[in-house]
């Protein structure tokens, strides 16, 4: 069966000889992993679609429950090449590449990660960096359930100051109000601007993120949270996490 | 009785990366059909590589002795070190004989999502190399993609205050191909690349 869509290209292993597994985050199908036959031949076909962050047009061919199908067609409709040639801008973006690999399952059609993913990729080839990881941290969070509650206290519902600092705690993955921890050690100190900032920013969409006003250290604290965060609910840090950037 | 040392070798057979159990049969099959010297000679191979292969102090080339031949060999002109990822690569380029310099093999690439980082390679000692001085030139031979062109800006970057003349593979349309068919990344990167005639 021939199966075609849009896909970008999240990573790609070698296999064998000149081979590849490439694994794309598809506009249809979710994650989706297809074998590319002799990619890395100088001859290849498949030029230089194959590459991290690359938008094409795929065909893949192969039963339904095949475990590998057969990368047949790649036709780059976007290189995102900029991305690509700019060391911290593409650390920073395999970050965003590892959340997708490490967060969402296998063929599981998920239409908002991919428009999100485009959006962001768009974004980054200019303008305000920092303000779009973070803010496609955010929304990727939310579209996989595990967006950290900032707006109001996880065990009590009350709704946090944004007037004061909050405390948020890493195993809750929510904010606890002071009747509800008196043990703050374990607790993330939020400054109160960065959580105006985080309800603020939710409101926002992605094609106007540009207007909103915030601070690169407002920016660069939200970032760490989410961080936390992050490793926190995979059980162990992201591994582009120990690049620099 | 026999199908087991059979079904022994093909299972070894299978770990080799690309080698599935068909292809292990096949090559199980092929092995049994050998005349015995060519066996013993193909098993030698397999554990002299083992027992005697070594990365070479200098360069990390695969070599059965340390330092390798190659920077043993008095003929090569020390002062030109050319960077590749793999021990393999170095054989690509000696193909070509245009080249009578050095090697330095990274032991890999620079990748974010693998966790690979730049104190993962042999990069260090590349700069180490360097600083000892009499080279002239790094010519970094690291892959045309993401990952090789990632660890040559790294290096390049470390290299450049030391003052020695960093460059890089040209990038180019395959000999033999037609532009019409080469895709836009590598065509706008022949362009930036091209040179005077
Ligand atoms: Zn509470
Ligand atoms: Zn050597």
């Amino acid at each position: 069966m021939l199966t075609r869509t849009e896909g970008i290209v999240l990573r790609t292993a070698v296999f064998g000889e000149a081979d590849l597994i490439v694994t794309y985050l598809t506009r249809d199908h979710g994650i989706l992993k297809a074998f590319a036959k002799s990619p890395r031949k100088i001859r290849s076909r498949f030029g230089s679609s194959l590459e991290p962050l690359t938008h094409s047009r795929i065909a893949v061919m192969g039963r339904e429950d095949a475990q590998l199908p057969r990368l047949t067609q790649s036709d780059i409709l976007r290189p995102f090449q900029t991305l690509r040639d700019d060391y911290t801008t593409f650390v920073r973006a395999s970050r965003l590449i590892e959340m997708n690999l490490r967060f969402l399952p296998e063929r599981e059609p998920n239409h908002d990660a991919f428009r999100l993913m485009m959006q962001a990729l768009a974004k980054l080839e200019s303008g305000r960096k920092n303000l779009y990881f973070l803010y496609y941290k955010m929304r990727f969070l939310q579209i996989c359930g595990y967006l950290p509650g900032l707006e109001i206290c996880g065990r009590c519902g009350r709704s946090s100051s944004e007037r004061s600092p909050q405390y948020f705690y890493l195993a809750h993955g929510s904010i606890l109000c002071e009747h509800c921890s008196a043990v703050r050690d374990e607790a993330r100190e939020l400054s109160a601007g960065a959580l105006r900032v985080f309800c603020g920013m939710l409101n926002w969409r992605f094609a106007t993120i540009d207007r909103f006003r915030v601070g690169d250290h407002l920016i660069a604290e939200l970032d760490s949270l989410l961080e936390a965060h992050i490793a926190y609910v995979l059980a162990r840090p992201l591994q582009s996490t120990v690049f620099t950037a | 009785m026999t199908q087991n040392i059979i079904n022994n070798l093909i299972t070894q057979l299978t770990r080799l990366p690309g080698v599935g159990r068909k292809s292990a049969q096949r090559l199980a099959f092929f092995i049994l059909n050998l005349p015995k010297d060519d066996a013993q000679a193909l098993a030698e191979a397999i554990v002299d590589l083992k027992e005697k292969a070594r990365f070479c102090s200098i360069c990390s080339n695969i070599a059965d002795a340390d330092p390798c031949d190659i920077c043993r060999d008095e003929a090569r002109d020390r002062s030109r070190i050319c960077v590749v990822e793999e021990p393999s690569n170095i054989l690509a380029v000696e193909r070509t004989r245009c080249f009578r310099g050095v090697y330095h093999v990274l032991l890999g690439a620079l990748s974010p999502i693998d966790g690979i980082t730049p104190d993962r390679l042999k990069i260090k000692e590349l700069v180490g190399r360097v600083q000892n001085g009499g080279v002239e030139e790094v010519i970094l031979a690291t892959n045309p993609n993401t990952k090789g062109e990632m660890t040559a800006r790294h290096i390049t970057e470390l290299l450049k205050p030391l003052g020695v003349r960093v460059s890089r593979i040209a990038y180019g349309l395959p000999i033999g191909s037609d532009i019409e068919f080469a895709d836009e990344v590598t065509l706008s990167k022949s362009l930036e690349g091209r040179r005077e005639l």
